[in-house]
């Protein structure tokens, strides 16, 4: 029985019905507001090419429902809506039509290492990121030691961001994003971080947060990190689903442990 | 001291979150109060922010005040000895002109790039689109707080004629920001979509300074012309410069003031109601 976040007492669950997300992708001409004007005043026809604006169905009438347990892997290939579906689901990208209802506190791993502020003391950035996160000061506080501990950076945790290794950032932005518990956790790739000794522990955090998390949506196109860490694979295409099936071939750990240790190198 | 505030906005399993395409009004108007509500997360932002600016300097935030006192100092020199005028009258006059405009032109420009500037922010976290307003509102506040130093230091030595009506600035304050909360909103709205807007608002505020009566006074011609008379942040200037001087400000200021902030109010209001769901895309 997976242990669930004190105070726990519902059900978390996900359910999307006939969700479409559509947007314009401004091209730089149409985002000139000169342009505008001109396609106006000239009724639109000289400048019809001014209007470059094109349209993206990014998620096609998409019904799916995710109940607690549910590790759901989304896989496909590039543009087939795994991001913006993740980012429907996180309230950041709005429905064109259709509903999505969510039950549970969101959490998102969408970009570990965006926005850290290089002047700032890593020890600053993990509050710093802690609130942009939703955390109060006082659970900051209480993980505190365990993010530093985790990271292995020591001293450097007083030092500016900017006199980090590009593998200590990665470490120091993914301790931050990965200590915090949701009862829904949205992940988007690029989840392992620095060095090799490092990708296992890394990993190993990973499984814990997702062994303590109700629900999990991870979008990757790594099949076998998505064999790994989930039960559900879901497979988009177009916006469309076009398989939706569970995982039973689960990789024994020593596989996990070797296949971790691929992918860093 | 510090309340858990995401769980109160968020209680643990209560929440239910339903987001559809239907009532996008309702939406916007709740990411507005929501942000609002967030205050603990962008007061602390801004306060890092101008800590950010000044890291490593010796004076600090203190730069600020310095180079608001050096400008406000010459200008007042140079101005006085142009129209004769007593520096002890026209320094006050120069100086609140000066620290209330930069309040209003940072306000506005930064307003503009608000959005475009936490783009990766806005795509990766989800927060009320809002707090990004408010933050940019409340660092230009700190800033305005360093700056506002030179008035107390201008008080001190020129002694201006204040009094029980100088609390006038209270209500006069507040009608200046949120009339400047408006117009960075409709900025910040506009700029994303169109990406020309902040060249044409960085330009536009520059020549409204030299129409506007900010370090010149209209009180050394015989009438207002039309550009000052009509001129409305010559009335929003006038409700918080006149008691900062001991004056009242005129009740036409007032109107002024009230007039743009319910019709500016109302119609940024519109505009975000029907950006709002497209901001995330804009970016």
């Amino acid at each position: 029985m997976r242990a669930l976040p004190i105070g726990c007492d519902g059900v978390v669950e996900i359910s999307i019905e006939q969700l479409t997300v559509e947007f314009a992708i401004l091209g730089p001409r149409s985002r000139l507001l000169k342009n505008r004007v001109i396609a106006q005043a000239t009724g639109g026809r000289i400048m019809a090419s001014a209007h470059d604006v094109v349209r993206v169905r990014a998620i096609d009438e998409m019904t799916l429902d995710i109940r607690e347990g549910d590790r759901v892997g989304l896989v496909g290939h590039n543009g087939s809506g795994k991001s913006t579906l993740l980012r429907a689901l996180a309230g950041i990208y709005k429905p064109s039509r259709g509903r999505i209802t969510v039950t549970g506190k969101v959490g998102t791993l969408l970009a570990p290492q965006m926005g850290l502020e290089q002047e700032a003391s890593g020890m600053e950035n993990i509050y710093l990121r802690g609130y942009l996160l939703g955390m109060s000061k006082r659970e900051i506080d209480s993980k505190v030691d365990d993010i530093a501990e985790f990271t292995e950076l020591g001293e450097f945790l007083q030092l500016p961001m900017r006199t980090y290794s590009q593998g200590m950032s990665a470490r120091l932005g993914f301790a931050i994003s990965t200590a915090m518990h949701n009862d829904i956790l949205l992940i988007d790739e690029g989840i392992g971080a620095g060095d090799k000794s490092f990708q296992v522990k890394a990993q190993q955090r990973i499984s814990g947060l997702i062994d303590r998390t109700p629900i999990v949506v991870l979008a990757s196109h790594a099949e076998d990190l998505v064999k790994r860490l989930c039960n559900r694979v879901v497979q988009l295409e177009r916006g469309k689903i076009v398989r939706d099936e569970p995982i039973t071939d689960k990789p024994s750990e020593a596989e996990a442990v070797a296949s971790a240790l691929r992918d860093a190198g | 001291m510090f309340r858990d505030l995401t769980h109160e906005v968020l209680p643990r399993m209560t929440d239910t979150r339903v987001m559809t395409a239907e009532r996008p009004e309702a939406e916007a108007d709740a990411d507005l109060i929501e942000g609002l509500r967030r205050y603990e997360f962008w007061t602390r932002f801004a306060f890092f922010e101008v800590r950010q600016r000044f890291r490593r300097s010796f004076l600090g935030p203190l730069w600020l005040t310095a180079s608001m006192g050096i400008m406000v100092g010459v200008l007042g020199f140079v101005m006085s000895e142009i129209s004769h005028q007593d520096v002890a009258a026209a320094l006050p006059y120069i100086a609140t002109g000066i620290i209330f405009w930069g309040l209003l032109t940072s306000c506005i420009n930064d307003g503009a790039t608000t959005f475009i500037a936490n783009a990766s922010t806005i795509q990766n976290i989800p927060l009320p689109i809002s707090v990004h307003l408010y933050q940019m509102l409340a660092r230009n506040l700190i800033v305005f707080g360093f700056n506002m130093v030179i008035y107390l230091i201008i008080l001190v030595i020129f002694r201006p004629p204040l009094g029980l009506h100088t609390l006038l600035i209270v209500p006069g304050f507040a009608l200046y920001i949120l009339n400047l909360a408006w117009l960075a909103l409709a900025a910040g709205i506009l700029s994303t979509r169109f990406r020309d807007i902040p060249q044409v608002i960085t330009s536009l505020i520059q020549v409204v300074f030299f129409v506007t009566p900010v370090f010149w006074s209209v009180e050394t011609m015989g009438r207002r012309p039309a550009f000052v008379h009509y001129n409305p942040l010559y009335h929003l200037l006038e409700l918080v410069r006149s008691p900062m001087l001991g004056l009242y400000a005129p009740l036409e200021s007032w109107l002024w003031g009230l007039g743009l902030l319910v019709v500016g109010g109302y119609l940024t209001l519109l505009l975000f109601r029907r950006a709002h769901a497209r901001l995330a895309y804009w970016v």
